[in-house]
């Protein structure tokens, strides 16, 4: 009862980012007929989303006196009954990330949406989007997890659809397909955790798992289950073999809302895969011994990490082949850019797979701060090129490359914005990509292994030349009759151009991102204070 | 016996819903997610058994006088109410979806939409 007293306004901290997505959503569906209201309500949520995300990871984490965790016991139920809302560096730094994309993707849409579709939904869609984004970042409870994970999908499958033409309703059809699939392959994940272990609750789970005896459970089973977890979230996180919804899905959505996907829903995928492996999985006592069989190739160790790490391993060499060859060839910026993003994702799940199989502490914890650096750098650098590809599309009615060019002269601001964000892709000092591909090759230097250096080296060349040719192609040349009529609207081009301000700021600033960044790699590590923070008892009442 | 049944039939809808998923015709193909998500639906079911009954887990009938009755486990069971309203609303979607792309391509045969345009 005292520490429930006490900690009141942190824990509705905790809850404050999914409530004001809530509160949009119903208010904005509600006041749907009468577009100036609309929009001053989803701009608003947008600044109150990205306040109370800031507020949040203020409290939680930032502020010198921070308690690093903080817990919401949904109707006051205790863990490992009731389900528990967490919020720790690790939430914080991802919300915080959401945040910012959302905020920049809002105010872009507020003249976007108005131009096309069915007005009345986009609003209300986008938070409902956003909430699942909120709650699969803060839940503390593997169910709890899947529902989250289809309130943010079923936004997202309207999305696709948005348009309604035959492009549109044939991706969402294969989008919705293979993510119920994926659905039901969490659910058996989690039916056999449940089988398994006898809990949900992720801090209960970390605990039966260190010390199975104790329980009497017997965790092999966990690894394969694992396997099935790991599969459903490559598929939201767009890692080869489970890439190929995206070029079609980032195509048919709305520029923000695909500013949105690439920025918040795939990285629900990574999110879940360093909580789980790192936090709940870890502490397991499993002896792994995978042979690849007749050619001497074997994984062992003995936690699931070791399996982790392998297969995140493999994923992520085939992700950043394909993902980089795949982009050199598109036509169109969105196509370029959806390849990209497959050979992104690689980049931030290599050092995940780094922190998976090295053995010290010290480089587990570098190589998961590298990779959150990362990918808030693909956040904000793959944000800033989809919304100005929608604000090509919007000026001059075309994003294929045969029929743009010249874009440079005709709308400068533009233009140089599109340079930041290639160059933060690329890993231009002093953005923030730079430091991004300087720390995870620092981590792949750290665990001494060259193939893993080379094949960095041959992703980041790919991506110089497939923004090379992006640029060349619709930002220089001659001008096409395209891009003479294009009308560049202002609000979309100032809302990049605050994105590239951003990269540089996170670039020229990077100290205290850093140190957030490390602060989210011990909360992701630090499976014991997880614990304690959710369920200090153990299970046990009175 | 029942682990045995339950287990055949988890077996029989896993493998009739990846045929059915397999097939080029999106109607199957929505059945076929439809009976995948049930086969998911009743191996979390299968989890719960039913077992031997004792107060602890149901203690609302501690003091009833009677004996313990036999249970299921309820987390499963709260597990799968949700799974199947989840499962039921997105079999809707995706049939009104396969609907929306008959109006669009004259076709519901996979083969015949493509990937690409």
């Amino acid at each position: 009862v005292i520490t429930q007293a006490s900690a009141g306004t942190e824990s509705l901290l905790v809850i404050a980012p999914m409530l004001v997505a809530l509160v949009t959503a119903v208010v904005a569906l509600l006041v749907g007929h009468r577009p100036r209201v609309r929009e001053v309500v989803s701009l608003a949520g947008g600044l109150g989303y990205a306040l109370s995300a800031a507020a949040l990871a203020w409290y939680v984490v930032l502020a010198p006196d921070a308690p690093g965790i903080a817990t919401y016991r949904v109707g006051g139920l205790e863990a490992p009954f009731g389900i528990v809302l967490v919020a720790d560096g690790l939430s914080a730094f991802m919300l915080m990330m959401a945040a910012t994309i959302a905020l920049a993707s809002i105010i872009f849409s507020r003249h976007y949406a108005a131009h096309s579709g069915p007005r009345t939904f986009y609003y209300p869609l986008f938070y409902f989007l956003l909430l699942g984004v909120s709650g699969a970042f803060l839940t503390g409870d593997l169910f709890n997890l899947f529902v989250w994970f289809e309130v943010m999908l079923m936004a997202s499958y309207v999305f696709v659809a948005y348009y309604g033409g035959p492009r549109h309703t044939r991706a969402a059809f294969w989008y919705v397909a293979l993510n119920l699939l994926a659905s039901a392959v969490f659910l058996l994940g989690v039916g056999g955790i449940y089988a398994t272990t006898g809990t949900l609750n992720m801090a209960d789970l970390a605990r039966r798992l260190a010390d199975p005896t104790a329980y009497g459970i017997d965790p092999v089973p966990i690894v394969g289950l694992l396997a099935l977890l790991l599969s459903v979230f490559a598929i939201k996180a767009g890692l080869v073999p489970f890439q190929f919804w995206i070029p079609t899905a980032y195509r048919a959505a709305p520029p923000p809302i695909t500013a949105l996907l690439v920025g918040a829903t795939k990285k629900v995928g990574i999110y879940a895969i360093i909580r789980l492996s790192f936090t709940v999985f870890a502490g397991a006592q499993v002896g792994v011994a995978l042979e690849l069989p007749g050619t001497g190739i074997a994984v062992t160790g003995d936690s699931p990490l070791a399996f982790v790490g392998a297969v995140l391993f493999v994923m992520a060499t085939a992700s950043i082949a394909v993902g980089g060859l795949g982009a050199i060839g598109r036509e169109s910026i969105e196509g370029v850019l959806a390849y990209s993003s497959i050979g992104q994702i690689g980049f931030i799940a290599i050092p995940v797979a780094i922190a998976a199989t090295t053995a010290s502490s010290e480089l587990r914890r570098v190589a998961i701060a590298a990779a959150l650096v990362y990918a808030l750098n693909h956040t904000l650098a793959k944000g800033l090129l989809f919304l100005s590809v929608g604000a090509i599309r919007n000026a001059a009615g075309t994003s294929r490359l045969a029929d743009l060019g010249g874009l440079a002269g005709r709308s400068p601001p533009l233009a140089v914005a599109f340079f930041v964000g290639s160059l933060a892709l690329v890993g231009i000092p002093p953005l923030s990509g730079f430091f991004g591909k300087f720390l995870v090759f620092d981590a792949a230097a750290r665990s001494g292994s060259a193939p893993i250096l080379g094949l960095l080296l041959g992703g980041s060349l790919l991506t110089i030349a497939y923004t090379t040719r992006v640029w060349n192609r619709s930002f220089w040349g001659a001008r096409t009759p395209a891009v003479d009529a294009a009308d560049v609207d202002s609000v979309q081009v100032a809302v990049v151009l605050a994105l590239a301000l951003a990269i540089i700021a996170v670039g020229v600033g990077f100290e205290p991102v850093y140190r957030f960044a490390e602060a989210a790699a011990d909360a992701a590590l630090d499976a014991e204070s997880y614990v304690d923070a959710v369920d200090p008892a153990g299970g046990e009442t009175e | 016996m029942t682990a045995f049944v339950l287990a055949f039939v988890v077996g029989a809808l896993f493998a009739l819903g990846t045929f059915l998923l397999l097939r080029r015709d999106l109607i199957r193909v929505v059945w076929g997610l439809a009976i995948v998500s049930q086969a998911a639906n009743v191996y979390l079911l299968a989890i719960g058994g039913i077992v031997e009954g004792s107060f602890e887990t149901v203690p609302v009938l501690a003091g009833h006088g009677e004996g313990a009755p036999e249970t299921a486990d309820p987390v499963v069971q709260a597990l799968v109410l949700t799974a199947i309203v989840i499962g039921f609303g997105m079999t809707a979607f995706a049939l009104v979806l396969s609907y929306r792309v008959y109006q669009e391509h004259d076709t519901l045969d996979a083969s015949e939409l493509g990937d690409r345009g």
